[in-house]
């Protein structure tokens, strides 16, 4: 661990409750897990001081990007265990810059070996030949021990580039790096290029692309997000993890950068009013001090500029969010319905996973643990059906206020 | 101890592995780095690497080539390990050539460098620093942690901080290392390596801290940081990482921390080193281990204390090396003679049992080792010193160490209580009441008389002169020099006229010409525990069960094969227990009566 919440006094983006997070940071929790059943991993590598650290900080532990400059430089390998809905389970690794992991001294097999992707991160700030040079190092030598790896390349800290060097620079490191892997003959290997930066959501986008090719049930997610969209009327969707706002999925139209920032502070705005509205018990919340955001949250907020932003939970950690026309949102119940619909499908993606989860590992503990979450989601659906839609939970203040606005 | 900056160089150090300490760091640029390293060098060891380069004196080596520097030697000795282009930023510097200590006594020489330079130590230690520093987790960051495996040695590492205004988290990550081949030897010694390390770490952090202070004062680096702009024109050279790493000198603000650091270092391996001693056990102790066992003591600091027992063990200085108890003796006994003249190896001496048993002849010999061996006090009276010391010497490993309370020259008598084998000076009277009331057996040691013709004295006199008929013996052919004394032999105590079987045995064993003096010292070994064990039933057996009568110790007697006229040695032998033997016994029977 590179960092602690009592040494360095962290503000979290927002009124982000505390209790709300992925929890303490685990390093190096090694446990008897069978190579099959491991979560994907996620590496981050890169030169020293190319912001590895910083972009796992800002994305998964909502340090606020301008405490990134007093952090220390990671000198070990920093695992940080991201398991909190059942789509979005992977481990990240940190990668101290300093150390070459493929030495003789490393089990290299063992680092790559279990890896899903492997960002690294490329200063666009900083002279980057000598990145790319280890970049081109990296992904050969990763290749050969592990063939599945997917490749990112992660132009970091554009925020300091003019627009028009942004794209110069993309351009330039694209063609370097492809050409030295022609010419190496690894043609074959495909890697992706993201313009990414911690002041910005350029570095949420990045991250969700990187997760969602780690979802193996992506296609049924995407074709299910369509099927929603052209029956509600709804321009854009979005299936997000709420914590790091990563999306998962989204629909087969393209991402505009502005949609997705326009959902991303919608979370915000909905996680910072149930913090203060939508709390019945304020001494049980604070105990629990989980936010107030569970899986009947729901909120609609209509902008001046005739677009409608719906938001929906799933279950604790997931939520869908849409993008309509004012029109598009007359015939509200169909959009509910839709939503039962689709959360009901999400519902069984789940089950098929768990099942065939249950199947391959021989774990009473884990086979109750996901048994026992599946019971509770499927409980917790049959009640909001008998409730008819009506809000239960204390959000129903706050929805039932936007919902009058609305008639 | 000296210290002298020599220039080392790799071709003439090698390497004893016993214990390698080292400060290592995890720089921002070229990622962990070993700083400084202080290891022993024992010149007297063989030297197996080098083959037949035996060298003798390290320390002349040293300083033969500190006259003549090597200049390849710096070429040779570059780390390997790097992914940087340039290989040395200032944070990974510490010596340019190193420090020696010779410890002339102990013949070890400590030598700090900034890296080992034999390549194998090289290896195992970066591979220990790399793990330190970049591998293991210390749970609270900073503290001591213990890793390692056969192969590459294990480690107590203790990792800390440094403040750095300068660094990124404001703070650098070192680790000092002590890598050992012993991992039992090190585990032991953790309770004495930590809170030293402690030490010399917090002398570091307060050093730095302070320094650390004094820029903060002057330049808070938070908003400047945090106001940094950062535009296309000046994003580059602003860009403050790039710098290189300060030095450890910079960031205490000491030009000698090394130089502290190695004195530091090298006490910690010395004392480390004088701390826990190893003794191959191959059996129990037997009671006269425990009696020396006894003598010594290990105090909290380090320190021998000696044992001395109240008044009647007045005996244990004197069993001391004599040359190293002087001073004490002469406090205590300052009627004792305590010359320091050096004794002339020419000086006729007694050398074993056998040996006094020729020159005694059988019969006075085996009377005397009676005496012995219940306890009579034993008076050797001559002018010969060294001859007096050596009979009380030889006639010692008859009984027991516990046994032995011995004055090896004095001008006064003392009494029997005080000591059961005496050397007296020939002047020394025997008063009335001593030989009236005291139980001992006096041997005189006098000249011979040179009027008379020497084949006269030795025959009518009978006196025990010199071995008469030596020829058979090759062990004392041709030492004539005790043929110029005789010894007289008288006693006040009559001896029963049965010998104890112990003795018995013993004597047949002195007896058996097949038997070498190494075995017979071993068959007295044998036999003394034996029947000290049987003295232990006897102790065991007259404390713990309260009051015993005739009849029952006569019974426990024959269960343990000892006889009537064993009771009188078994009876002196106990006072030869040792304290830890009494004291159990003692506590587990009084325990006992409560319960």
């Amino acid at each position: 661990m590179s960092f602690e919440d009592d040494e360095t006094p962290c503000t979290y983006v927002g009124s982000f409750p505390k209790g709300f997070g992925y929890g303490p940071e685990e390093a190096e929790i090694e446990g008897p897990v069978n190579p099959g059943e491991e979560k994907p991993r996620i590496l981050l590598m890169g030169l020293r001081r190319s912001g590895k650290s910083s972009i796992q900080k800002v994305v998964f532990h909502k340090v606020s990007p301008n405490e990134t400059l007093f952090l220390e430089s990671t000198n070990k390998i920093v695992k940080d265990d991201i398991s909190n809905s059942s789509f979005v389970q992977f481990q990240i690794w940190d990668i101290p810059g300093q150390i070459d992991f493929f030495d003789a001294a490393f089990d290299s097999e063992y680092i790559f070996g279990g890896c899903g992707a492997l960002i690294f991160v490329i200063d666009a700030q900083d002279d980057y030949m000598e990145a790319l040079s280890r970049l081109q190092m990296a992904v050969t030598r990763a290749h050969k021990i592990n063939e599945s790896i997917k490749f990112e390349v992660f132009i970091h800290k554009v925020d300091g580039l003019s627009d028009d060097n942004k794209i110069e620079t993309q351009r330039d490191i694209l063609q370097r790096a492809t050409d030295e892997l022609n010419d190496a003959g690894m043609d074959n290997i495909h890697l992706s290029f993201h313009l990414t930066s911690i002041y910005d959501h350029s570095i949420f986008e990045a991250f969700s692309k990187v997760v969602q090719k780690l979802i193996p049930q992506l296609a049924v997610l995407e074709n299910l997000l369509d099927i929603v969209i052209s029956n509600s009327k709804i321009e854009k969707a979005f299936l997000f993890d709420v914590v790091s706002k990563i999306y998962i999925a989204t629909d087969s139209s393209p991402v505009d950068m502005q949609c997705y920032e326009l959902c991303c502070d919608m979370i915000d705005v909905v996680i910072d009013m149930s913090c203060i509205y939508g709390v019945r018990d304020i001494f049980l919340s604070r105990a629990r001090d989980d936010g107030a955001f569970d899986n009947e949250s729901a909120s609609f907020i209509k902008l001046n500029s005739g677009t409608v932003l719906f938001l929906r939970e799933v279950n604790k950690h997931l939520a869908l969010v849409c993008i309509l026309r004012e029109d598009g949102c007359e015939n509200r119940g169909i959009i509910q319905y839709n939503f039962k619909c689709f959360r009901a499908a999400i519902q069984e993606v789940f089950v098929a996973r768990n099942k065939q989860a249950n199947k391959s590992t021989g774990h009473p503990q884990m086979d109750l643990l996901v048994n026992g979450q599946n019971d509770d989601e499927l409980d917790s659906d049959e009640t909001t059906q008998t409730n008819g839609g009506a809000m239960a939970s204390g959000h129903g203040l706050l929805n039932g206020s936007l919902l009058q606005d609305d008639d | 101890m000296y210290i002298t900056e020599k220039r080392i160089t790799s071709s003439l150090v090698t390497w004893e592995m016993n214990a390698i300490i080292s400060l290592c760091h995890f720089c921002e640029l070229h990622g962990p780095k070993i700083l400084f390293c202080t290891q022993p060098f024992r010149p007297q060891e063989p030297r197996n690497l080098y083959g037949d380069d035996l060298e003798t004196n390290i320390a002349h080596r040293l300083k033969s080539v500190s006259v003549a520097p090597n200049p390849s030697a710096d070429a040779h000795s570059t780390p390997i390990f790097s992914t940087g282009s340039k290989d040395q930023c200032e944070g990974c510097k510490s010596v340019q050539t190193g420090y020696v200590s010779t410890d002339e006594d102990a013949q070890v020489s400590y030598v700090s460098t900034q890296q080992p330079y034999n390549p194998e130590v090289f290896a195992r230690i970066r591979q220990a620093c790399i793990r330190s520093l970049s591998s293991e987790v210390c749970p609270g960051r900073e503290g001591p942690i213990f890793f390692g495996d056969k192969q590459c040695g294990h480690v107590l590492s203790y990792t800390f901080y440094i403040p750095d205004n300068q660094a990124r988290g404001m703070h650098r990550w070192y680790s000092i290392l002590i890598v050992m081949m012993d991992k039992i030897y090190l585990l032991n010694s953790w309770p004495f390596l930590v809170p030293h390390l402690r030490i010399v770490i917090e002398n570091l952090q307060k050093k730095a801290s302070k320094v650390f202070d004094q820029e903060e004062a002057k330049c808070p680096q938070r908003p400047l940081r945090l106001g940094a702009v950062v535009d296309p024109n000046n994003f580059i050279k602003q860009r403050g990482g790039n710098k290189p790493a300060r030095s450890l000198q910079e960031l205490t603000g000491d030009k000698s921390v090394f130089r502290m650091l190695h004195v530091a270092f090298l006490w910690i391996l010395k004392a480390c080193g004088n701390r826990i001693t190893e003794t191959l056990l191959e059996a129990p102790p037997t009671e006269d281990t425990i009696i020396d066992m006894e003598k010594q003591e290990e105090t909290e600091e380090g320190f021998i204390k000696l044992f001395t027992r109240k008044a009647d063990d007045f005996d244990s200085p004197h069993e001391q090396k004599e040359s190293e108890m002087r001073p004490m003796e002469d406090k205590e006994l300052d009627h004792t003679i305590c010359e320091t003249e050096v004794e002339d190896p020419l000086a006729p001496v007694v050398k074993n049992l056998r040996h006094l048993r020729k020159i005694l002849e059988s019969s006075n010999f085996l009377s005397l080792a009676h005496h012995v061996v219940v306890g009579n006090q034993v008076i050797v009276s001559g002018q010969q010193r060294p001859l007096v010391k050596s009979i009380l010497e030889t006639l010692k490993s008859f009984l027991p160490k516990g046994c032995c309370r011995v004055i090896p020259y004095s001008n006064k008598y003392e009494e029997s209580w005080k000591c059961n084998f005496l050397g007296l000076s020939p002047e020394v009277q025997l008063s009335q009441h001593v030989t009236s009331s005291e139980l001992f057996v006096h041997i005189e040691i006098l000249p011979k008389l040179n009027i008379l013709p020497l084949k006269e004295v030795e025959t009518p006199l009978n006196s025990w002169s010199g071995p008469e008929s030596d020829a058979s013996d090759p062990d004392f052919d041709g030492d004539t020099r005790l043929d110029d004394f005789q010894f007289k032999m008288s006693s006040t105590v009559t001896l029963p006229p049965r010998v104890p079987t112990v003795l018995t045995r013993m004597l047949m064993a002195l007896q058996n010409k097949n038997l070498s003096s190494e075995v017979v010292n071993a068959v007295f070994t044998c036999l003394k525990e034996e029947w000290m064990n049987k003295v232990k039933v006897l102790f065991k057996f007259t404390k713990a069960g309260g009051n015993r009568n005739e009849e029952e110790t006569k019974k426990l007697l024959q269960i343990v094969g000892a006889r009537e006229e064993d009771k009188q040695l078994l009876k002196f032998w106990i006072t030869g227990l040792s304290m830890q033997y009494r004291q159990h016994i003692l506590s587990t029977s009084s325990h006992s009566y409560k319960s």
